[in-house]
């Protein structure tokens, strides 16, 4: 699969991305939740950078992306805020940003974008920035490390990389809306029929299910707004899933995870039970890559991914 | 010529208690639009394949439905894009609509949600006041134009996945549409409108982006962070949970760089606020508390935390 590059990377993509590829170090923004209540997110994307042999480097007085919630108090903080990071980033010649949050990519992306596409909010932000010593060249480009995976990686090295192929478990893909909408910021494949994630469940020896809710949204964002509101989205969407044959799903979003992980045992009131373990990404690629399942954090999980994985053979 | 096989959604609420599928097949260019190939459909093979229609040019809105299971006008798709390897091309109703014949949908519950806007302008005095037109500079009208291209279509609604679940959410498109009065300058209800648009639940918006599939660009969901803003400016129903969640976000970011997880459920629910916070929390707080999965008490402020809070300072960014 050829990546979809929007108009800005592709200008930069031949020397940085390729760049990043051969000297196999990145900027990495793990993001908020991943240093707070899903560590395990961190300590397997970790675990599955020395596997792949790749350096990731914590940005790690990066500041939140934002959390798409900033924007709705003020329209530039957001903006300004990843122009800090980004400063960070080229000051430590790490201009390729590795995230591991759907939420993170999107909104990281999308301040690049208004960054890059207009020299008054540059100045805007730059103005800002040098009050304590900072700029931005626009030199940064963010993806998420599904991207990255497929891109650096690529398929046919990963499927050779694979120690543990995951038995045919049959997993649903949950793609988590800001890593594929707004098509203008992300672009990086088909926002209604996305298939990265499918493609590394196969790559991984896993069988992908297809199921409609599989680029729907999780609820996350309005859990605290109105009670029970994300509860039903997760069982409307975690009902297709297993109506579709699914035994687990796998997210590179740790707030999906977080909702679909969490309000699955409530909603099965209303939606009927599913119990579907979610795997994040860096779980489940770092298990098959040969990474101990003990120390990917499978635990720390409401619905217990390891029935399954005994069920499947893959522990025992 | 090609074979395009249209598999259609059919049911008549006057007769039908369960949808059944009819497979169609016509012969045409592939080149041809899907409402099109319906159109050829209907004359052609079955005359009793019910669908709105009307201006064929995406300027009327009418003919929204689901092409392969994604809500798009018909008229505005052509049939090589979507049809799949098997020829076929799946059409169904908009979802989140009651269905009454085959695409046809009654439509009473999005109309109903923009006659509650009052969707006309309500300005301060009578026109037979004055001499002269109410003037709006070109900047002020540049606001209002890509939401006056709104063609009440209903595809953002029939995306909408809190629609899906919670029927008295507005809606992306009476959002986009509150704010096109919210922010016209002749306009004079601005904070009721404000307040009306949070009570049909503004904040519930799940920044999702699905209406950005908008086939006219009216970006609802830019449109929606617009009338948030204007909510918080104006501090119009500051105490619901949504404006509260915004602010102590944008608090927490600003004191220690990060968004501080426990301090962002308190601060949106109220901390003492114990039987809300019981309700939102129980059983699920608990549950994640036994695998070690609750966030952290305190968050650590990041390092050079201060240079966050001279951004938050230099924009003025409200956070309380």
């Amino acid at each position: 699969m050829s990546a979809t590059l929007l108009p800005e990377d592709r200008a930069l993509d031949s020397h940085r991305a390729s760049r990043s590829r051969e000297t196999k170090r990145y900027g990495f923004f793990p993001g908020c939740v991943a240093k707070e209540s899903c560590k395990e997110l961190f300590n397997s994307t970790m675990l599955l950078a020395d596997k792949l042999g790749v350096e990731l480097i914590e940005l790690t007085a990066a500041s939140c992306c934002g959390a798409s919630v900033v924007n709705d108090v003020n329209r530039d903080v957001a903006r300004v805020l990843n122009a800090r990071t980004y400063a960070q980033a080229e000051a430590l010649g790490l201009d390729d940003v590795i995230t591991i949050c759907s939420t993170c990519t999107g909104h990281m992306r999308a301040a690049n974008k208004e960054l890059l596409e207009s020299e008054e909010r540059m100045d805007q932000a730059n103005a800002i920035l040098g009050k304590f010593g900072a700029k931005y060249n626009g030199g940064v480009m963010v993806r998420h490390l599904l991207w990255m995976l497929i891109d650096d990686i690529g398929l046919d090295n990963l499927r050779k990389m694979v120690v543990r192929p995951l038995n045919g478990l049959k997993v649903a893909p949950f793609y988590g809306c800001h890593i594929i909408r707004p098509e203008n910021v992300n672009g990086w494949e088909s926002a209604r029929n996305p298939h990265s994630l499918e493609d590394l469940i196969e790559a991984l020896g896993g069988e992908a299910v297809d199921y409609a809710g599989k680029t729907r949204c999780c609820g996350f964002h309005v859990q605290l707004e109105k009670d029970g509101i994300a509860t039903d989205m997760v069982g409307q969407n975690m009902r297709m899933a297993k109506d579709n044959g699914a035994e687990a799903v796998i997210t590179p979003c740790p707030l999906c995870h977080l909702a679909l992980d969490g309000y699955q045992q409530d909603a099965g009131a209303r939606w009927g039970r599913t119990d579907l373990p979610t795997f994040h990404l860096p779980q489940l690629v770092a298990y098959a890559l040969g990474v101990p399942a003990e120390k990917l954090g499978l635990n720390k999980h409401l619905v217990d991914p390891r029935e399954i994985m005994v069920q499947r053979e893959l522990i025992s | 010529m090609a074979k395009i096989k249209l598999d259609i959604f059919r049911f008549d609420e006057a007769v039908d208690t369960v949808p059944h599928r009819d497979l169609v097949e016509i012969d045409a260019p592939e080149t041809i639009t899907v409402l099109d190939a319906l159109e050829t459909a209907k004359a052609e093979v079955d005359g009793s394949i019910s669908f709105r229609r009307s201006c064929r040019s995406a300027i009327c809105g009418s003919c929204s439905m689901n092409v392969n299971g994604v809500t798009s006008l018909a008229c505005k798709t052509n049939c090589k894009d979507v049809i799949k390897d098997d020829g076929t091309i799946a059409v169904d109703p908009m979802p989140n609509f009651q269905p009454m014949k085959d695409m046809v949908v009654h439509m009473d519950p999005f109309w109903d949600k923009y006659a509650r806007l009052k969707p006309y302008l309500q300005a301060k005095d009578k026109d037979s006041d004055h001499e002269t037109e109410r003037r709006v500079s070109p900047d002020d009208m540049k606001k209002l134009v890509d939401v006056a291209n709104c063609i009440m279509c209903a595809t953002c609604y029939a995306l909408c996945p809190v629609v899906s679940v919670d029927p008295a959410f507005a809606g992306p498109a009476a959002i986009a549409y509150a704010y096109r009065f919210i922010e016209d300058v002749r306009d004079a209800k601005r904070d009721e409108r404000i307040a009306q648009i949070s009570e049909d639940y503004l904040w519930l918006c799940a920044h999702c982006y699905a209406c950005s599939y908008c086939p006219k660009h009216v970006e609802p969901n830019n449109r929606i962070v617009d009338v948030k803003r204007a909510a918080i400016k104006d501090r119009v129903m500051m105490n619901e949970r949504g404006p509260r969640h915004a602010l102590v976000v944008s608090k927490t970011i600003k004191q220690t760089g990060m968004l501080a997880e426990t301090e962002v459920i308190l601060g949106t629910i109220g901390r003492f606020n114990v039987i809300g916070l019981v309700k939102a929390l129980a059983p699920l707080g608990p549950r994640m508390a036994l695998r070690g999965k609750q966030p952290p008490v305190f968050v650590k402020p990041i390092p050079k935390v201060d240079e966050v809070r001279t951004i938050f300072e230099a924009l003025e960014v409200p956070v309380s």
